[in-house]
């Protein structure tokens, strides 16, 4: 009965601080506060110090600034121009035409950047006045923009995948890997409803453009350069084992600073605006971690999680039944939180319960990852949408109902996960030896 | 009932916690129900490194910890992890009863009571190629992870590579390592025969878990009661003994069927390593002072 | 502007830069530690250095995150209500995050007083004296708390808080 009780209160007290809006970080603190004063007889404060500087203080967690810095240098500089001439000539005479360059550029940033709205902003302030320029449909634009950005989550590096990574106590570098392939599929997908629109499509009349030489294309693939060399130096070198993933990400803001400087885009200012935005947001994230330490440890000390996790294991769910109920609930938690809140904050619930039903959290990681990318374009929160908002000046509604496409190949991949959960397995299962690193 | 909270670093399926659980069960059952511990095991209420704090400071009442993590702060704690100074549960043992009621005396200045603790495993090496003496060591890349581990590389004139926990089977299967010295547990939980070849039953140190009260919680508990957590835990102890060596064996005969070479070191590579870990005790007796000398005395007392 | 305002304005943003330096402290470590691997040499205590600086760039930046309006909070509510009835919610968002934040800073002080009075040291190679870098909790915790209440009093004496947004800047962590 107490566990009703406790589920309830925790339930009533978590959705009155959030509703009314206090910050997320502090809600969550609030939350585990009131649970441990009425559940147990242990003193509050201490245990709540002892176990947020815990969790703040991890070698683990550094990974994330620096990526949040790489994104935030990277922003700065030229590279979505280049990276839409050097994509254009070949995407060009693809049905669907140029708004493929909106889907290989988020895929191809999505591999330098860890977060989906800096995916977002970076390629859709190049491609959105180049696309509008071309006639493209105003509505494919904004949907698979804010469809495909969603991939900087998915494809590695990712702030999502480190923050389950360093909250599930599995190996952020894996989880990168298993990232990989899903992204890709993912990304084909898009491309390919793309396509098919495009054919079927009566409104779709662009501007034609000029064919090029294919010497001329080659040519312009230069500008594709800089952004592939800064992938291969960031994930090869996770993949030949010569940095973990946090190195990985030491590594890319170095390679993005000297990317910036040959660019001539680093400067003294640019480069203090990158460093006092990627302290911002990494705070952000972090206090919401902080929080989230400590509801964990509440949680644990009432023995809800278990209790739940046991109640869930009673019900004999089919793992496939576990992971639709999942798949509600996080869509639902996904409209009204971002992603990273609504992983961190059920993760003290949910670990345990995937655990006991034997799914590979690696997998499950992945699994998340799709989840938390749709909670990116669902209505009221979602932050693709706020950013479009700001950057089109469109409604919100007309926004929501482009994304709703992507949004539906989205909940289609969760299916391509479970049926073939080889997808995101195959890749770190099979990391193999380097060349000697010595 | 009172209600008791046990953290417990390791996993749910593992030895050490599944004798925990036990243990809580038994002392439900001994106490007639007055004393009920929920055992948290898997670092779910607090991370290893923050329960014995935790225990002291009154913030859970008992709780399980690897001792041998705290010797930065008091060297005595480093009394089970010296190198090839008792290689075997039977010398493991009496170094044990060497050093009791030392450490007995530190944990109860720090608000301690021990009720019992069961031995890891012994470690030994694992490797990518066979290793027949320390010469062969020579520039191996050895994942290191605490000062111990640091200075075996070094004497061993291996290259000490820092990996975190996390990360330790990605740095095997990526080269960044090549060699470690750990329980064949570890090697068996984290598949390492996808990378590894070799490993060697060295027996270089048998760490202990201690299962760890608040002085003053056990003060207000009553003398029958006591009396029975006191031979829950006697019995546990035992329990987890049996369950230590059971596991070295399945472990060691999983790495076999996963592909490793598993055997005894050559003569000549023990002799070498004796050596390092002459070298090695004495390092620690200059850190651990009197208490250390006193413990490594009692030791040799009883060979 | 007063000096008091002069004064508090000045600490959130010398928090931030401090936090900022953590940040390239990380960063430096981490190069450090994969220099000295690559090289055959160790650098013993790396990861709990950069371990330390990672709780410096957290807690000193949560003022001045908070701010610039990067923190994230649930807005639904507050976007549909009168400017009224906003001023009232906001008046309750700030006095729960600032009571939590001096709850926390308190019990900060308690536990870094006892790290330093058990001489508590780290664990890992590096040995430590655990109260040097949790020392940030309390400072950055206070920092906070000061922010919020500063935050507080001006939503109620003066009609509105001080918190500007800015989506592009809060747009690299979603
Ligand atoms: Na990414
Ligand atoms: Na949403």
């Amino acid at each position: 009965m107490t566990e009703i009780y406790a589920i309830a209160l925790f339930l009533i007290v978590l959705f009155f601080l959030l509703g009314t809006g206090v910050w997320v970080g502090l809600a969550l603190m609030g939350v585990a506060w009131v649970g441990m004063e009425l559940f147990t007889t242990r003193p509050v404060g201490d245990t709540m110090i002892t176990t947020i500087w815990a969790s703040s203080s991890s070698w683990t967690l550094t990974a994330l600034p620096l990526f949040v810095w790489m994104g935030e240098i990277l922003y700065r500089t030229r590279l979505s121009q280049d990276m839409f001439k050097g994509l254009s000539p070949w995407l060009a005479k693809l049905p669907g035409g140029l708004v493929h360059t909106n889907i290989v550029g988020c895929t191809v940033f999505a591999a330098v950047s860890g977060s989906s709205a800096a995916t977002l902003t970076t390629v859709g302030k190049m491609s959105i006045p180049e696309l509008r320029a071309r006639n493209y449909p105003e509505k494919m634009i904004i949907g698979t923009l804010a469809g495909a950005a969603t991939l900087g989550l998915m494809i590695p590096p990712s702030l999502a995948l480190i923050v389950y990574g360093v909250t599930v106590n599995e190996s952020i570098t894996k989880l990168f890997f298993a990232g990989v392939m899903p992204g890709l599929l993912l990304a084909l997908m898009f491309m390919g409803y793309v396509a098919i629109t495009s054919l079927m499509s009566k409104d779709w009349n662009p501007d034609v453009e000029t064919d090029m030489s294919f010497a001329e294309k080659l040519r312009n693939s230069r500008f594709l350069l800089p952004v592939f060399a800064l992938i291969s130096v960031v994930i090869g070198s996770m993949y030949l084992g010569f940095a973990t993933a946090t190195e990985a990400a030491a590594i890319g803001v170095i390679g993005s600073l000297t990317l910036a400087l040959f660019q001539g885009s680093l400067d003294w200012h640019s480069f203090r605006e990158s460093l006092m935005g990627a302290m911002r947001t990494s705070a952000m994230i972090a206090l919401i971690l902080a929080g989230a330490a400590f509801l964990k440890l509440s949680m644990g000390f009432t023995g809800l999680p278990r209790a739940l996790a046991d109640g869930i294991a009673a019900m004999e769910l089919s793992r496939f039944e576990l992971l639709m109920a999942l798949l509600v609930f996080y869509i639902v938690l996904g409209m009204f939180l971002d992603g990273i809140s609504s992983v961190v904050l059920t993760m003290a619930v949910v670990e345990p319960m995937v655990r006991g039903a034997g799914i590979d959290l690696i997998w499950f990681g992945i699994f998340v990852v799709v989840v938390v990318e749709m909670a990116q374009i669902t209505p009221p929160i979602g932050f693709n949408l706020f950013v479009l908002q700001g950057m089109t000046n469109h409604e919100m509604g007309y926004i929501t109902k482009a994304a709703l496409p992507m949004f539906a190949i989205m909940v289609f991949m969760v299916f391509v996960l479970i049926w073939f959960p080889e997808v995101a397995t195959w890749l770190p299962e099979n990391l193999r030896s380097g060349p000697a690193t010595g | 009932a009172e209600k008791w909270d046990m953290p417990m670093a390791y996993s749910a399926s593992n030895f050490h916690s599944e004798n925990g659980v036990k243990f809580a069960e038994c002392v439900t059952e001994a106490t007639g129900g007055e004393i009920e511990i929920t055992v948290h095991p898997g670092g779910a209420l607090f991370a290893g490194a923050d329960i014995k704090r935790a225990i002291q400071t009154g913030q859970v009442q008992l709780g399980e910890r690897l001792l041998s993590g705290h010797q930065n702060e008091n060297a005595v704690f480093g009394f089970d992890s010296i190198p090839f100074l008792a290689p075997s549960f039977e010398a493991s043992a009496q170094l044990w009863e060497a050093a009791k009621p030392k450490v007995e005396e530190v944990l109860a200045e720090q608000n301690l009571v021990l009720l019992y603790n069961v031995p890891w495993p012994p470690q030994g090496l694992y490797f990518k190629k066979e290793v027949g003496s320390v010469e062969d060591m020579k520039g191996v890349k050895f994942r290191s992870y605490n000062n111990t581990t640091a200075r075996l590389a070094e004497l061993t004139g291996m290259s000490p590579v820092t990996i975190e926990a996390a990360e330790v089977s990605q740095a095997f299967a990526t080269g960044v390592a090549e060699s470690m010295i750990s329980s064949g547990a570890t090697g068996y939980d984290q598949k390492v025969w996808e990378s590894l070849t070799h490993f060697y039953e060295v027996d270089a140190w048998l760490p202990r878990n201690y299962v760890m009260i608040n002085a003053d919680v056990w003060e207000d508990v009553s003398d029958a009661n006591k009396e029975a957590i006191t031979t829950c835990a006697t019995e546990a102890e035992e329990r987890g003994l049996t369950a230590s060596k059971e596991y070295t064996q399945f472990t060691y005969d999983g790495l076999r069927e996963g592909g490793m070479n598993v055997e005894p070191a050559s003569e000549e590579l023990m002799k070498g390593l004796r050596e390092v870990g002459d070298t090695m005790t004495q390092e620690w007796l200059e850190a651990a002072g009197e208490d250390g000398q006193a413990i490594v005395d009692n030791y040799k007392a009883m060979q | 502007m007063t000096t008091l305002r002069k004064i508090l304005d000045g600490l959130y943003t010398g928090a931030g830069a401090l936090a900022a330096v953590c940040l390239v402290a990380i960063l430096t470590l981490i190069v450090a530690q994969m220099v000295a691997r690559w090289t055959g040499n160790v650098f013993p205590g790396a990861a709990s250095y950069a371990g330390y600086a990672m709780a410096g760039a957290s807690f000193l930046a949560f003022a001045n995150a908070l701010n610039r309006g990067s923190h994230i909070r649930v807005s639904i509510l507050v976007n549909a209500l009168s400017d009224k009835g906003r001023r009232l919610l906001d008046i309750w968002c700030f006095a729960v995050a600032a009571a939590v934040a001096w709850y926390f800073t308190y019990y900060a002080y308690w536990f870094v007083y006892w790290s330093w009075k058990f001489n508590e040291v780290s664990q890992d190679q590096d040995a430590t004296a655990l109260w040097i870098p949790q020392s940030v909790m309390v400072i950055g915790g206070g920092i906070l708390a000061i922010a919020l209440t500063d935050n507080l009093l001006h939503l109620i004496f003066k009609g509105d808080h001080r918190v500007t947004r800015d989506l592009v800047d809060q747009s690299f962590g979603e």
